[in-house]
Order: structure tokens, then sequence, then C-alpha cells
């Protein structure tokens, strides 16, 4: 630029209002002297503009996670590996004082062992899935097959409710009622699972009904929408001539949902299963409610109380911040990387199958670029 | 049907055959249609249609666009049936059998009532099991013989030469004609008494249309073709006998040399001359 854009408004000779609306929007009528051309502002903004807003999501994942590691930093230094394979979680002597460790001070005792809360998350959201992927694959092919069209209108309207609905209310209902009616219900079939491996896990005390059973089940629910209506939109992208052809060929309508629908939606349904389980893997609010938030011990049955990183980051956040060394507070933002490296995994994992299943979906583009 | 007795029936003629009174022996009708009026809602798609269609012959049905051809069509192997709105009165009887009688099995009368469509629509499975679906979703054959049913449906059709080093892959690659192919030879094997076609070469460009017709003339007499077609030269070509329909009715039902050469209605005359449709 030779020179300093010089602004001219009205540079055409518009004369309509200034006032109202047309005062504030100046800037459209506005023109600028670029490197000896007059160029009007808003064609010379709009690619700008444009382009930082599509920036904006970008710039905020890195700085959450520069960030996010920044200040987990010396927590990873200090904890090492242990953070991963040891399950004792202690903010330690509040009165001590702090020592230092690997040129970090921290309070006696302090210790963060971070492996119930892995497995936790990863029990809790498997669970989730065991729970949510059976009925909303079916529901969805209830919805799309069988229902007529005003029926399952408004099945989607309910499923879009239930997205909406907050989590707090999700995990009241969990603690409130889910919790012991399962804990009610299953509290004698729990204690007659025989003591053998794997059933074992089955087995035991009910308790209140806190624990992974019901937390898994309360996220499965949560997730069953967002599976179900994504996976509804894709079976209703299936081509009819495709099930007609299977219909003319005498096929029954589960042949046909098996053997034709399936393989046309199975990619996206795994996509969507994996946009359910990103849900889960982060749900704080519902398993801080129902899963009894223990720490320091991983869940020996499925009526076990337990914990996630999630729900830990948040119901330990408050005594961290008490720990004037900072170093809980570090450790749980440690806490906090772990669950974005676990997430990320996840979807690289979906990415990657879905490239496996992806010929599937090559072939789908190819018959609607035919229809 | 065997491949033996199919190749010996290449040598048979083909072209229209003899007088319409020949073809349909009353014991020999494959379908027989009686004052069959098909509404959707409160709005009459075909009306009064009697036809009889005689086994192991060509027959083609010919009309203008909404006329009720294809309707007609899928009423034969009750593809209609699952149309919210849709009613249907009259009789239809494939082989004597009332096909929309109270003891009438859907799934056995779609096996035994073939239908190919009018655009290619092979399943998102591979080639062969494209061909193996139907015969093991109604238990046609051992699991040890389906290959050898797969390649013979497939050299049936002229396809085999071109996928047998890629039975496993996916059938979306293959041209639209090929695939058509495929469709067809999928409807061949789960051993159909009756093909229905719905303008099975509308989408296909004109080698493979050719192929296909010559294939429909192969399979002829032990199959009965009922192919609904915009192409007139189509139907004087492959079919035995023609049926006319327009606004939903029946207009004219004879063989193929009396529709083309002497239609008997002004409609039939003017439509066959290309005046309109």
């Amino acid at each position: 630029m030779d020179s300093l854009p010089r602004l001219a408004v009205n540079q055409a000779g518009d004369t309509t209002s200034v006032s109202g609306l047309g005062s504030v929007l100046w800037w459209r009528r506005a023109w600028v002297k670029i490197g000896g051309t007059w160029t009007k502002v808003s064609d010379r903004a709009t690619p700008a503009v444009t382009a930082i807003m599509a920036v904006v999501p970008f710039v905020a994942l890195i700085l959450i996670g520069v960030f996010l590691f920044k200040e987990a930093f010396p927590a990873i230094k200090v904890n090492g590996v242990n953070f991963l394979t040891h399950s004792k979680w202690s903010v330690g002597s509040e009165y001590a004082n702090p020592i230092k460790k690997s040129g970090v001070s921290i309070p006696v005792g302090a210790t963060y062992g971070a492996w119930p809360l892995v497995l936790g998350t990863l029990e809790a959201s498997v669970l989730a899935l065991i729970v949510a992927v059976p009925v909303s694959i079916l529901s969805a092919l209830v919805v799309v097959e069988k229902l007529s069209s005003r029926v399952s209108h408004w099945v989607g309207a309910c499923l879009e409710i239930l997205v909406g609905i907050p989590s707090v209310i999700y995990g009241l209902w969990g603690a409130l009622t889910l919790g012991p009616f399962l804990s009610h219900h299953l509290g004698w079939v729990a204690s007659h699972v025989p003591n053998v491996p794997i059933l074992r896990f089955f087995r035991g005390p009910t308790y209140n009904g806190e624990g992974l059973l019901t937390a898994g089940v309360v996220l499965g629910i949560m997730i069953i929408p967002i599976v179900a209506s994504t996976s509804r939109d894709l079976m209703r992208q299936v081509p009819q001539s495709l099930k007609d052809g299977g219909r003319a060929l005498g096929m029954t309508d589960s042949e046909i949902a098996l053997k034709i629908v399936w393989p046309w939606v199975k990619s996206g349904v795994v996509g969507a299963t994996f946009l359910g389980l990103g849900r889960a893997l982060g749900e704080t609010m519902a398993v801080l409610m129902t899963s009894g938030a223990v720490l320091g011990t991983t869940a020996h049955s499925i009526f076990s109380n337990m914990n996630t990183i999630a729900a830990t980051i948040v119901s330990q956040l408050d005594s961290a911040q008490t720990d004037g060394t900072g170093f809980a507070v570090r450790s749980l933002a440690e806490l906090g990387c772990l669950l974005i490296l676990i997430t990320l995994v996840c979807n690289v994992g979906a990415k990657l199958l879905l490239r496996r299943f992806g010929t599937t979906t090559v072939a789908g583009a190819t018959i609607a670029a035919n229809e | 049907m065997d491949i033996s007795t199919r190749a010996k029936l290449k040598d048979r003629p083909s072209g229209p055959q003899g007088a319409l009174s020949d073809l349909v022996a009353s014991d020999s009708k494959a379908v027989s249609v009686k004052k069959i009026t098909g509404k959707f809602k409160s709005k009459t798609i075909i009306q009064g249609i009697d036809l009889d269609i005689a086994d192991g012959s060509i027959t083609a049905i010919v009309g203008p666009s909404g006329c009720g051809k294809s309707t007609f069509l899928r009423s034969i192997n009750r593809m209609n049936d699952r149309i919210p709105g849709w009613s249907l009165e009259g009789e239809i009887s494939v082989f004597g059998q009332d096909i929309y009688g109270p003891d009438t099995d859907l799934l056995s009368l779609r096996r035994r009532v073939g239908m190919v469509f009018q655009r290619p629509n092979p399943f998102p499975m591979s080639i062969e099991e494209n061909i193996s679906c139907g015969i093991k979703a109604h238990h046609l054959a051992p699991r040890s013989h389906i290959k050898e049913i797969v390649r013979a449906r497939l050299e049936e059709v002229g396809l085999w030469k071109a996928v047998s080093g890629r039975l496993k892959e996916s059938p979306f690659q293959l041209s639209g004609g090929q695939q058509q192919l495929l469709c067809l030879a999928r409807a061949l094997a789960v051993q159909p008494e009756i093909l229905l076609l719905d303008e099975p070469t509308s989408s296909l460009d004109p080698i493979s249309t050719q192929q296909v017709e010559e294939l429909l003339r192969e399979f002829v007499p032990e199959l009965t073709i009922v192919i609904v077609t915009h192409n007139l030269a189509q139907a004087k070509r492959v079919a035995d006998s023609v049926a006319f329909f327009m606004n939903g009715t029946l207009v004219e039902f004879g063989t193929a040399t009396e529709i083309f050469e002497d239609p008997r209605f002004p409609e039939t005359k003017r439509y066959i001359s290309g005046s309109f449709g």
C-alpha cells in the first residue's frame, strides 16, 4: 500500500437517507482508496471477515489445548506415569509446609492417580453405548420403515426435545428414580449371580442404586437421541428403489433391514455412535449425580460406586482451589488434558473406522448421483 | 430351468408370434386379470382392466406417461400394497391362484413373480451376494451349491466374463448396463415363473438395451415376461402381444402384429403412429 487508505462516504454521490439504519450501515456505501484504486469497503471486508470467522474455531481449539497443557505441565512432570497407573487421589496436607518435587512445590502427602477415573470414564461410556446403540438403531428403523409419516414426525420431535433436556435433569431422574428402581429390582438377581470370573462383575450388593450401572444407563439414555436421530436421517436416505428391489425379490422386512438398509447406513451409524461416545465421555453432571462419585477406587462390580474424569474435575475443583501451592488445580488440568486425549483418540478411531467402511458410502454417492 | 435348455432355445425364432387366441388357451394363462380398478385415495389410477397373459409369452404394455402401466404392473406382484391410500378391486390370478386372496403368501408370490426396475438397483453388497441373497432368503439351494448358481445366472445374462474376477467387489463400479444385467440375474436367481419388467432399458445405452432385449427372447417360453415400455420399437421387437393403456384403461390388447399393423381403435392408431405420447 503506497498511501494510507482514504475514506470517502457516498463517493458515488448517493445521498439517500443518512438517518436510521442507513447511518448505521454507512460503511456499506463507503469506498476506500487502496494502492490508487477505489474499492468498496464491504467488498474488501467480506473475505477478511469470513476468513477471521472461519479461523476462530481452530484458534479456540489451539488456545484451549495450549493453555490447558501449560497449566497441567508441572503436574505432568511431578505425577509422571503414576498418574495413569495409580489409584490414590489426595490433595495432601493443608497445614504442613509444602515440599519441592521436580522443582514444583506440592503439599506434603499430595498424590494423584487417575487410573480409576480413566477406567470409570471408559466403563460408563461403553455401558452407555451398549444401552444406546441397539435401542437407537432399532427405533430409527421402526420410525423410518414401520410408522406412518405423521407418527414418525412426532417421534422425531420427541427425539429432538430429548437432545435439548439439560443433563442435570437426566442426573436428577437417575439419582431419584432410576437408581433406586434398579437397586430394588436387580438386588435379588445381583446377589445370585455366580461368583466366577467375568460374571462376578455383575454380582454384589446394589447399595442405594448409585453406581456404574445407573450412570451408564443414564448416559445411554442421554445419547440415544443423538444416535437415533442421526441413524434415522441416514435410513431415510436409503433409496426406495433398493428397498423395492428387496421386496420384489420376496425378502422379509427384517432381511431388507439387515441386508440392504444396514450395509447402506452402517458407516454413518458408526459415525453417529462415536458422536454419542464423545458426549458420554465428556458428560459431567448426570454422572456426578448418579455414579456415587467415589475417589480412589475402581468399580469392582457393575453396582459399585465409581467416578469419571469429567465428574471428578467438577467435584474436586472447589477443594483443589484451597490448595495454596496450586498443585491440585494443576492436577485437575492434567485430568482435563487426559480427557481431551481420550476424546481425540476416539475421534481418530472413528475416522479410521469410517475410512474402512468407506466403500459403501462411495457407492451410496454413486447411486444418489444416478437417481 | 437349466442352462442347456436355455441354450437350445436361442434358435427359436423371435418376434411377433401367431394370433392372440392361440397364445391364450384357457389352461395356459400365467396371469389373469379380471375387472381390476386401482385407486390412490379417491383418485382412480387404473380402471376396469381385463387381461389374460399367456404362459411363456412376452407381453408389452405400452401407453403414454401416467396411463397406469407401471401401477398395473406393480399390482401383479402386489408392490403397491405398501403405498398408503392404495386400494384395488377386482381379481388377479397367477397360474389360477387369486393373489389378493387371504391365503396368499406374499413372499412366495414375489419369488414366483420377479421384477426388474427402471433404474438398476443393485444392493449394497458384493456382486456375488447380490445374486445369492435371494436364493438364501428363500432357501432355494444348499449353501454348497450357491457359488455354482451364481455363476450360472451370471453366465445366463452374459455378465460372467466381465465380473468373474471381482465377485467379491461392489456392484456399483459396474456400468449402468452391467448393473441392470446383474439385477436381471438377481431376479432370475430365485427361479421366478413370471418376470415383470418396468421400463428396464429406459436408463441404458442402445447396446445394453439390445443385450437385454435379446436375453428376454431367450427366456421365453420357460418364463412369462410382462414388460412396460415407452419404446414402441422395443415392444415391436420383443413382444408376442401388446396391451395399449391410456388414461388408466386398457384400450386394446392383441398380438404385436395386430397392434402394430392393424390396430382396431383410433387411439391406438394415433399412439402407434406417434401422434401423441
